[in-house]
């Protein structure tokens, strides 16, 4: 304390002076427009280049963290990207000889349970019972049974009928039905817990049950809900194709589907 | 005597020798550096501040300058006790020494007021124009003033204190 005196009594004159200094500096300021703006002009240029460089500093130093953010944001449109990807329509694929052969809906499903619905053209436009129907590129129903011009088809929008599907193109296959209730919702079945699926995801057709071609998109993920204690979970999906306002159609042709329904119904005898 | 001389001057400069400036801004005298001038080498340094601090006071009051001659008159207030040392003799100032020509002859006087005329000016040069591109353009009259000023604190000098009255009163 003593000390801290006589560095006061040492250097008293240049206290005195700044002391004087600062009172006449702030009553120029405070009365004098010009001398206030070059003020702040300066002091903001001042503070403005210190705050640069302590952002500079900061963000530095915080280089770790933002990478990190940037590579959480890298995956999350790289998933994005592969979604958009998948997400894409089913087109002919001659090099595993599927074709198609376009169809006009004349009588769509109606909401109820076990509806059935018509089309062109029939056994007289090369159409088969068991083929694969398309809308706008995404699953529609299939064949269930055939006239000279006119065709019944059994949709997605159907209770007595499973289809065979995965979410994703490399998930577990599983079986999408509808349950009669909202026609704007269909259930996946059987999906084992542990796969991950969330809201978004697409589902595809595996190809398994000969209908379809793997890879046909059947719809996308609505909900996953899994229930404790239970092996599987319940997955809501809403179908790609549109019941209510589905016009045109195309019908799935195999050219060797003979040989491949000859050899699954076939029993294999050791 | 030192604060009514200051008084004095700062009346003289607010009201009657507010105009006398024959080139305009190139020699805007600043009467009242006399009275400052005036204080003894000897004196102490906090009262060459303290009366700087006044002068400037008085004069933004009397011109309403809203605080730039306070800052000059501070900023001279404590170079004064510098400058009186930079000018000061060999040997020291004498206890019976007055900055006045009798005893500190031309050169001492002239020296030191121009000098303090000199910061003075910049000083109020700086405050008054703030800007940095405004101050090369300020510079040459600011220095023509303090010139002029020493000038005339000068003809006041020899006005008060005029060589024949050293002869006479010798």
């Amino acid at each position: 304390m003593r000390n801290l005196w006589l560095l006061l009594q040492r250097n008293a004159f240049t206290l005195a002076f700044i002391a004087l200094m600062a009172v006449s500096l702030s009553v120029l300021l405070r009365n004098d427009g010009a001398a206030r703006s070059s003020w702040f002009q300066q002091t903001g240029s001042v503070s403005y280049m210190i705050d640069k460089q302590r952002h500079g500093w900061s963000n530095y130093l915080r280089l770790a963290e933002q990478n990190a953010e940037l590579a959480e944001e890298n995956a999350d449109l790289r998933s994005r990207l592969l979604s958009m990807d998948l997400a894409v329509e089913w087109q002919e694929d001659t090099v595993r000889h599927w074709t198609v052969r376009s169809g006009m809906l004349i009588k769509g499903p109606d909401g109820k349970p076990r509806s059935s619905s018509l089309a062109t053209p029939g056994r007289d436009g090369g159409i088969e019972t068991g083929m694969g129907v398309l809308s706008g590129g995404a699953a529609f129903g299939t064949v269930e049974e055939i006239g000279e011009a006119h065709c019944r088809i059994l949709t997605l929008m159907h209770t007595g009928t499973s289809w065979s599907c995965r979410i994703g193109r490399l998930g577990p296959v599983a079986s999408l039905g509808w349950d009669g209730v909202d026609m704007g919702l269909l259930q996946l079945r059987d999906v084992p817990r542990h796969v991950q699926a969330q809201r978004g995801d697409t589902v595809f057709s595996s190809g398994y049950d000969l209908r379809f071609p793997p890879d046909v998109i059947m719809g996308t993920v609505f909900d996953v809900e899994r229930q404790s204690g239970a092996d599987f979970m319940s997955v809501t999906v809403v179908p790609a194709a549109d019941f209510t306002a589905s016009r045109h159609l195309e019908f799935l042709v195999h050219q060797a589907d003979s040989e491949r329904t000859a050899l699954s119904s076939t029993d294999l005898r050791p | 005597m030192i604060v009514l001389r200051l008084l004095l001057l700062v009346f003289l400069q607010a009201f009657l020798l507010r105009d006398v400036s024959p080139l305009g801004e190139w020699t805007r005298p600043e009467w009242t550096l006399w009275a400052l001038l005036l204080i003894p080498p000897q004196a102490s340094s906090f009262l060459k501040l303290g009366l700087g601090f006044a002068m400037g006071l008085a004069l933004d009051i009397a011109l309403g300058s809203y605080g730039q001659h306070m800052v000059a008159g501070t900023v001279l207030g404590g170079l004064l006790p510098a400058i009186h040392r930079l000018f000061a003799p060999r040997e020291g100032y004498e206890v019976s020494d007055h900055p006045i020509l009798r005893d500190m002859g031309s050169s001492w006087l002239v020296g030191l007021t121009f000098t303090a005329a000199l910061a003075y000016h910049l000083t109020l040069m700086l405050v008054s124009n703030w800007y940095w591109h405004l101050i090369p353009g300020a510079l040459l009259p600011s220095l023509s003033s303090a010139a002029f000023t020493t000038l005339c604190c000068l003809v006041l000098h020899l006005m008060v204190y005029a060589p024949d009255r050293r002869k006479s009163s010798t």
